[in-house]
């Protein structure tokens, strides 16, 4: 029995759902909404005590982690490999989701919460909101929501923010003009995770990411999306967020 | 051939030092004086690599292997473990490989920031402080990237505020306390077997003993943890590679602490 707990193909989410879609292996989709607060409600918090999405169940074990959970999938079911053989590329893969997950993702969701989830969600109720703030359970995403929600990002941390997509965007660059994947030969998990994080990075920093400053960004987006995997997961969105995807079909 | 540029056996640097001798891999040590600031001066075909320049430890060892310079004291040790596959050092099932991996995000998102900066105040800024000020200067301004050279910034200077020690120590109480309950239920932090985990929180945990013992006092489980890790001749090799004879002084500013809170 295996169940994904999961929000839109997007950022963290989208991470397990592209990789299982990439070794074929079925699950039963379980969405929650994001914006309505679905992932701190008692039901799910039964499940993931954090609080936190996606969550994976596979029979009677839980696994939390986006990056994490992909490993684990690669490892526990059939279907093609994505972590290469060669050991310097699984290292390589690695550090690169590090750097997605703790460098460039923080940075890019702080501007993608200022400018959409605070906006999306804002109109609710405002004791309705206080209320679920306070049913977060861990403590430093209760100051992310309060942050987005109530726009409290500091002019200082957002432009720190923009600084860093651009370094970000400058290292990926740079490293895909050397190699065809994140890795290196092989298709992995890291191109999967950095998919995620930069599928509308040409939309969202157009002066940052184009088919001028950073061909080979953009080539490596347009190849992965050319894959059916992603073509299937990317239908699943719900939301336009998602559909911003189609960016990559010009 | 195997090469690992390192320094003082403690935290980052040494992870993959336990690692190589817990598997008898021979390798050549490059001896690179961290608080010199050696490690700002290796050659191009190493320095010159954005995995080397954006290095999340900032300041860590580089294993170099078939040419290919590997930072990220984590991740090298995984790549010897799968490299070299007699006396694994994770489970052999995906869910206990999972939980090494979970292990390995939580000590270097909440405890290494927070240990290294409790280390820094206390030994990197005086050392710096002993230094040819403008010697320094001269080599933060030459490093690669902003966050490197605001983190030097902030050891040379001493700007470690009293709310960032305050929630350093927030962060290890926690942290020793979920070591602390792991090993209710086992000897060692995954299943019931050493493994590159326990290694990881231990190179960063070892050093407390002597930095901030006060946040292990309530935790014997975690202080006996330790003393058997400290008894593994591996261990024992890998800490008399110290040239100081005081590795647990050994301390670079770190990883930065979560921007989001």
């Amino acid at each position: 029995m295996l169940t994904l707990y999961h929000w839109e193909p997007n950022a963290n989410s989208g991470k397990p759902m592209l990789a299982l879609a990439e070794k074929g292996v079925k699950f039963q989709s379980h969405y929650l909404d994001l914006l309505n607060f679905d992932q701190h409600k008692p039901e799910y918090l039964k499940i993931n005590p954090n609080g936190t999405i996606p969550a994976l169940v596979h029979d009677d074990l839980v696994l939390t982690e986006s990056t994490a959970i992909m490993e684990y999938a690669d490892e526990a079911f059939p279907g093609p490999k994505l972590t290469p053989d060669d050991p310097v590329e699984r290292w390589r893969m690695r550090w690169w989701m590090r750097f997605f997950d703790q460098y460039f993702a923080p940075s890019l969701s702080m501007i993608g919460w200022s400018i959409f989830v605070g906006p999306s969600v804002r109109n609710k109720d405002p004791e309705e909101l206080k209320a679920a703030i306070e049913r977060i359970p861990l403590k430093e995403r209760r100051i992310a929501w309060s942050k987005a929600i109530y726009n409290t990002f500091s002019p200082e941390e957002l432009e720190e923010s923009r600084r860093r997509v651009g370094v970000g965007t400058l290292a990926l660059e740079k490293a895909l003009s050397d190699r065809q994947w994140i890795a290196g030969e092989t298709y992995s998990l890291a191109d999967i995770n950095g998919f995620n994080l930069g599928y509308a990075l040409p939309l969202a920093q157009p002066q940052l990411c184009n088919d001028e400053k950073t061909p080979h960004i953009l080539h490596w987006l347009r190849a992965i999306y050319a894959r059916p995997a992603a073509k299937a997961t990317w239908k699943l969105g719900r939301t336009p967020m998602a559909e911003r995807v189609k960016y990559l079909e010009s | 051939m195997l090469e690992l540029y390192h320094w003082e056996p403690n935290t980052f640097s040494l992870k993959p030092l336990i690692v190589l001798h817990e598997k008898g891999i021979s390798f050549t040590s490059r001896y690179t004086d961290f608080v010199s600031l050696q490690q700002y001066a290796l050659p191009a075909n190493i320095a010159e690599n954005v995995e080397v320049q954006h290095n999340p430890e900032r300041d860590g060892p580089i294993l170099v292997a078939d040419g290919v310079p590997m930072t990220e004291s984590f991740f090298i040790t995984l790549y010897l473990d799968e490299s070299y596959p007699e006396k694994p050092l994770r489970p052999a099932d995906a869910y206990g490989r999972w939980q090494v991996l979970m292990w390995a995000r939580f000590v270097n998102e909440v405890l290494e920031p927070a240990v290294s900066t409790l280390g820094a105040k206390q030994y990197l800024a005086p050392a710096l402080a002993a230094r040819d000020r403008r010697d320094v200067e001269k080599t933060i301004s030459r490093m690669p990237t902003e966050e490197q050279r605001g983190a030097w910034s902030a050891a040379l200077n001493n700007t470690y505020t009293d709310e960032l020690v305050a929630d350093s120590r927030r962060k290890i109480a926690l942290g020793v306390r979920k070591i602390e309950d792991a090993l209710a239920a086992s000897d060692w932090l995954v299943g019931n077997a050493y493994s590159l985990a326990d290694i990881d929180a231990y190179a960063i945990l070892s050093p407390l003993r002597d930095l901030e013992a006060d946040l292990l006092a309530d935790a014997p489980r975690t202080a006996a943890w330790l003393v058997r890790i400290d008894a593994r001749p591996a261990v024992q090799a890998a800490l008399a590679t110290s040239r100081t004879g005081k590795p647990q002084e050994a301390f670079t500013p770190g990883p930065e602490h979560s921007r989001w809170g």
